[in-house]
């Protein structure tokens, strides 16, 4: 099967790196785009429930710190991303939202000719439900899905 | 990432979704509630009310639930989304509103006890959470953050606590999951409980606004168990522990950076601890403010007679406010189950679990035995 287009989902874990492996060896020889992805998790405002007669700083504090974290940890899935695919054409891209919805899109998506994914991704810095990730994926994506352990 | 939620600019979004809630309520008090007290079930006329003690709070929260993770399959639609987030201010409009209820007299009545009760539970709480936290292996952060979410307010203390000591997302998260999944079978339960070992709404009160964690969940387990609001309710009383232990987060937030950076001292990075002066004016929970004005003015007489015991009955206006009070408490509680999501809850485990349900259960039994100790002590108001 010629694939056009590969997507792996890149966290700057040791999970990420085995799935990325993977999916450069996979775009090496189908001589495919690759694009690596990354989300920042937009679920938090409401995961700690926000508002502003808490206090000044206690939880927008808190989502401020937290972004801040996030944006650290795209920065090193980046890196991840650039240092496995030195010497080909490829795009990162980073997204922000809900980390399962997102990713259900990219593996429905019809540019999506297969999707690699470590089975622990996003859970470095993620919220519980974040762990049955890869299992929703599994159930609902539409497109290819590669899921590694 | 911002998460403010302004009342006034988000509004037009927000009726949907605060329609919804109105509807729910509206169902559950003039419909479902009358009809529980005297629909006949096992042969007995108002059984769901006599055993299950189910009231309108409880179906709230019960609807609430059901809509995000049954009708809805796990997240709110977009459409309702902003109205069930502006549903969380109503709680704490509520609270403020509480004030009402009490005089600065009242409050030094009551206070005095929870200053006692509250101070005593919160440093317990810490230390029991340090040592056991480090026996069990947990990352140092991890044991911060879980010291003050089990100790003061929930899910505030434990956000308020992180950036001080170096928590990681996933820390606070499965914090949150573990004190809010006990908190919300503490909510169901602790009614129960209060009933059937017949406690007075002043040994209630005192017992939940000491055990239970979170303020939401504290407000709801209290109207569970008698939803009126008046002087010397459960709900009048739980709040009063509830504030007392609200104001010292800033307090237990200084001490669990100190302990957390007294330990990292080899690395030289204290420089990122913040002074309890900035920590006071940072982490101070604005609603108490509004709460504390509230007592102002009606200490001050401008509602008319508060109706406190052995006082004159309360005025009109005071009778008034503790209507709508009830509705908005009805209100705040259908978002606030809204907001409950199983799949974050089902999710949670491992030591952070372990730590707090042994904390968390210490805590919950201890309270009650201390009550019923100091139960001749306790002031009515």
């Amino acid at each position: 099967m010629g694939f056009k287009n590969i997507v792996v989902a890149v966290d700057g874990s040791e999970a990420s790196q085995e799935a990325l492996n993977y999916a450069v060896e996979l775009a090496r020889q189908s001589k495919c785009a690759l694009t690596g992805l990354f989300i920042i998790d937009g679920g938090w405002p409401d995961y700690i429930g926000n508002d502003w007669q808490s206090s000044k700083a206690a939880r927008q504090g808190f989502l401020d710190y937290i972004f801040k974290e996030q944006e650290e940890q795209a920065d090193a899935a980046r890196k991840q991303f650039e240092t496995a695919t030195t010497g080909m054409e490829t795009v990162f891209s980073l997204l922000g939202g809900d980390p399962t919805e997102e990713m259900l899109k990219i593996a429905n998506a019809a540019s999506t000719d297969i999707f690699v994914l470590s089975r622990r991704v996003f859970q470095v810095s993620g919220r519980p439900s974040l762990k049955s990730l890869a299992k929703t994926l599994a159930q609902k994506a539409t497109r290819p899905l590669l899921l590694l352990a | 990432m911002n998460g403010d939620v302004g009342f006034f600019r988000k509004l037009p979004s927000a009726l949907p979704g605060l329609a919804l809630i109105v509807l729910t309520m509206v169902v559950i008090r003039n419909w479902i509630e009358p009809w529980m007290t005297t629909a006949v079930i096992f042969g007995t006329k108002g059984w769901l009310v006599k055993v299950t003690h189910l009231n309108y709070i409880l179906l709230g929260i019960i609807m609430g639930m059901l809509y995000r993770n049954v009708v809805f399959g796990g997240k709110m639609p977009d459409v309702l989304s902003d109205g069930f987030k502006l549903s969380r201010l109503m709680i704490k409009t509520g609270i403020i509103l509480l004030g009402s209820l009490y005089t600065f007299n009242a409050i030094v009545q009551l206070g005095s006890m929870a200053i006692f009760l509250i101070g005593g539970f919160v440093i317990l709480t810490i230390i029991m959470v340090l040592w056991f936290g480090t026996l069990l292996g947990l990352d140092r952060s991890m044991i911060g953050v879980m010291a003050n979410a089990l100790s003061i307010c929930g899910v505030t203390a434990a956000v308020a606590t992180s950036p001080g000591v170096e928590a990681k997302a996933s820390h606070v998260a499965y914090a949150i999951a573990t004190i809010l999944g006990f908190g919300i079978l503490t909510m169901f339960i602790s009614p129960f409980i209060g009933h059937a070992l017949e406690l007075t709404d002043l040994q209630y009160g005192a017992w939940i606004g000491t055990g239970i964690l979170n303020s939401g969940q504290v407000l709801a387990a209290a109207l569970a168990f008698n939803p009126n609001v008046a002087p010397g309710t459960a709900v009048s009383v739980a709040e009063i522990w509830n504030i007392m232990r609200v104001i010292s987060i800033p307090f237990a937030v200084f001490a669990v950076t100190v302990w957390y950076w007294a330990g990292k001292t080899e690395s030289g990075e204290g420089g990122k601890r913040k002074g309890l002066g900035t920590l006071l004016v940072e982490k101070f929970p604005v609603f108490v403010l509004g709460f504390l004005g509230m007592v102002f003015l009606t200490s001050m007489g401008a509602f008319g007679d508060v109706g406190l015991k052995g006082g004159p009955a309360a005025s009109e206006t005071i009778k008034m406010m503790r209507l709508w009070m009830t509705w908005i408490f009805g209100f705040g509680l259908v978002g606030l189950g809204g907001y409950i999501d199983f799949k974050e809850l089902r999710q949670a485990g491992g030591a952070p679990l372990k730590l707090g349900l042994i904390v968390g259960v210490t805590k919950y039994v201890l309270a009650l035995v201390v009550v019923f100790l100091i139960k001749d002590y306790l002031v009515a108001i």
